[in-house]
């Protein structure tokens, strides 16, 4: 908390929500293009659990989707800090 | 957490507006911003284009063609009707050029006339001029609302502010229920939320897009534009000196002040703003466009329908307020033919071609080839056998038969369904068939072959899809 004082970047909540946000909506995008280039019903051979209909596999599709955007969305943010507390970012101009 | 050091600087300009509540919001401390209401040229075609487009929005789901919705999505079955046209997956690739001629359409207007979709077109912008009209209508104009929200609780209050929540999670609802109307047929829809038999993914789509209606159209409004839109943070990369953009004529106004009406100005030594504020009164993200062009500025023009009415009451000449571009400001000649508008119109040109020519080339019958699954193939009466599982497909609204040929291997039997497939119209009908073909035939462990599904009653109709048939090797 006290970096955050010193290096004026957004607190922590909005950070999250920006990271959320985009990671939304690349996950809708890369739904989109995965399910259309494959059918869900196809892939039931190669799924432990056969029983899923399309709906509920697009929306699980979609969730994993969501998890790895996200998590790549995160770590991002996370590298954009200096990993020792001490340093403060370098000024431009 | 620092909040003023997180403040844009536009919170400075806000001051003039002196709006008293300050609310905690999800990105700053803000104020709430009440724009005051506005007639105008440019308030005409906002309304009017908000008017046309929420008309399609919550009529096109109620259209009908040809027995089917005319625009459905049906993701279960993997269709896309939209009007006469059926889309299948295999269309993908229309639907991404769609997206890239949507968003070569977007820089094109962007870099010939700045931020229109923002001001006229963007679904933000659009409901959110819906939710201020029930604003104004249940609770008054801007002096009205600022001095509601200033009074105490009463049950006077109480009263307006629930008629008002009231209206805006009704209308909200009626969104949602029209979103979720594109995916389940709306007639179907409308029975089953009557019988309150709606099933989980409906239910959650239309609390879920009803919720972010109320809570973008309502709440959050212009802070949306501020710190949620990409378009806006990447939009100044469109723009040149040649862009339209909406702009305050400072050379002419300034020095600004109050003076009585029939003052020359120019004896006062004052320019032609008369610093009545109601450029900032009207303006939805609540900035003063005379500091100039500045990131939050939507292009809604609603400053240029404030002061024109302001100039025409003053009987001084209209545009101070203008859409205009900075080379005009500046004395000098715009350009609207120039590199960037030349180069985005190409490509959009070009997308567009390729779109429309694929759009009319698409075949109305498609081939998937499976091989069986269970063996990669078996040996009988002397020939080698493969398994094949055909998905074919037909793509018109009407049934058609299909005749299926084989072909790669010297002397290879086809054993299929003996006559023509009927296949109903937009449906798709799995045909298993057999192959045969003599070792001697087969050098290696797999050979190409080729299916082709013809159109029975039109030759020329016809498509070919290649498979591997497997065979022990040499």
């Amino acid at each position: 908390m006290e970096l955050l004082a010193k290096t004026r970047w957004m607190p922590v909540p909005q950070r999250f929500g920006a990271v959320m946000w985009l990671s939304f909506l690349m996950a809708t995008a890369a739904t989109g293009v995965f399910f259309s280039i494959l059918d869900p019903d196809d892939l039931r051979y190669c799924v432990p659990f056969p029983e899923v209909s399309r709906m509920a596999a697009y929306t699980i599709g979609f969730f994993l989707f969501w998890l790895l955007t996200a998590a790549s969305g995160v770590f991002a943010v996370m590298f954009t800090y200096p990993p020792n507390p001490d340093e403060t970012p370098r000024k431009h101009g | 957490m620092d909040d003023t050091s997180t403040a844009p600087k536009a919170t400075t300009t806000a001051k003039t507006t002196a709006a008293p509540t300050v609310e905690q919001s999800l990105y700053e401390k803000r104020q709430k911003i009440y724009p005051r209401e506005v007639h105008g040229t440019f308030a005409a075609l906002r309304v009017t284009a908000v008017s046309v487009l929420l008309g399609l929005f919550y009529g096109v789901c109620w259209l009908r063609w040809d027995g089917h919705q005319a625009v459905l999505f049906d993701l279960p079955a993997r269709k896309f009707y939209v009007f006469g046209l059926t889309f299948w997956p295999q269309d993908f690739l229309l639907l991404t050029l769609l997206m890239l001629l949507a968003a070569l359409s977007l820089f094109f207007f962007t870099a010939l006339a700045g931020r229109l979709w923002c001001g006229y077109a963007c679904p933000q912008t659009v409901w959110t001029e819906v939710f201020l009209w029930m604003e104004r209508k249940i609770e008054g104009n801007r002096q009205q609302q600022m001095k509601l929200d200033k009074a105490p609780w009463s049950a006077r209050k109480l009263r307006i502010k629930a008629t008002k929540q009231f209206a805006w999670i009704a209308f909200s609802l009626w969104t949602g229920f029209t979103f979720v109307a594109y995916f389940t047929p709306a007639t179907d829809l409308l029975a089953k939320t009557a019988a309150l038999s709606l099933g989980p993914w409906e239910t959650f789509w239309m609390l879920f897009y009803g919720f972010a209606t109320y809570g973008n159209a309502g709440f959050m409004r212009e802070q949306v534009c501020k710190y949620m839109c990409p378009y806006a943070r990447f939009q100044s990369a469109m723009f040149d000196k040649d862009t339209l953009i909406v702009s305050y004529d400072e050379a002419r106004g300034e020095p600004r002040g109050s003076r009585r009406q029939g003052v020359d100005p120019r004896e006062a030594g004052l320019g032609d703003c008369i610093n009545c504020t109601m450029c900032v009164q009207v303006c939805p993200t609540g900035i003063d466009i005379r500091d100039g062009l500045q990131y939050e500025c939507i292009g809604c023009s609603a400053c240029i329908d404030a002061c024109d009415d302001v100039m025409e009451r003053m009987n001084y000449p209209k545009g101070l307020i203008r859409y205009t571009t900075e080379h005009a400001l500046e004395g000098k000649p715009t350009r609207i033919v120039r590199a960037r508008t030349i180069i985005y119109s190409v490509l959009l040109l070009g997308v567009a071609s390729l779109f429309f020519y694929l759009l009319g080339s698409r075949a109305p019958l498609g081939l998937d080839i499976m091989r069986d699954r269970n063996q990669l193939y078996r040996e009988r009466g002397g020939l080698i056998e493969n398994v094949y599982m055909l998905k074919v497909l037909n793509l018109r609204d009407a049934e058609r038969a299909f005749e299926i040929t084989a072909a790669g291997i010297e002397g290879m039997l086809i054993d299929g369904p003996g006559e023509p497939v009927r296949v109903a119209g937009g449906d798709v009908a799995e045909v298993p068939v057999v192959l045969r073909a003599s070792e001697a035939e087969l050098p290696e462990r797999s050979t190409p072959v080729t299916f082709t599904l013809r159109a029975a009653d039109d030759p020329t109709v016809s498509v070919t899809e290649g498979a591997k048939f497997l065979g022990p090797g040499r």
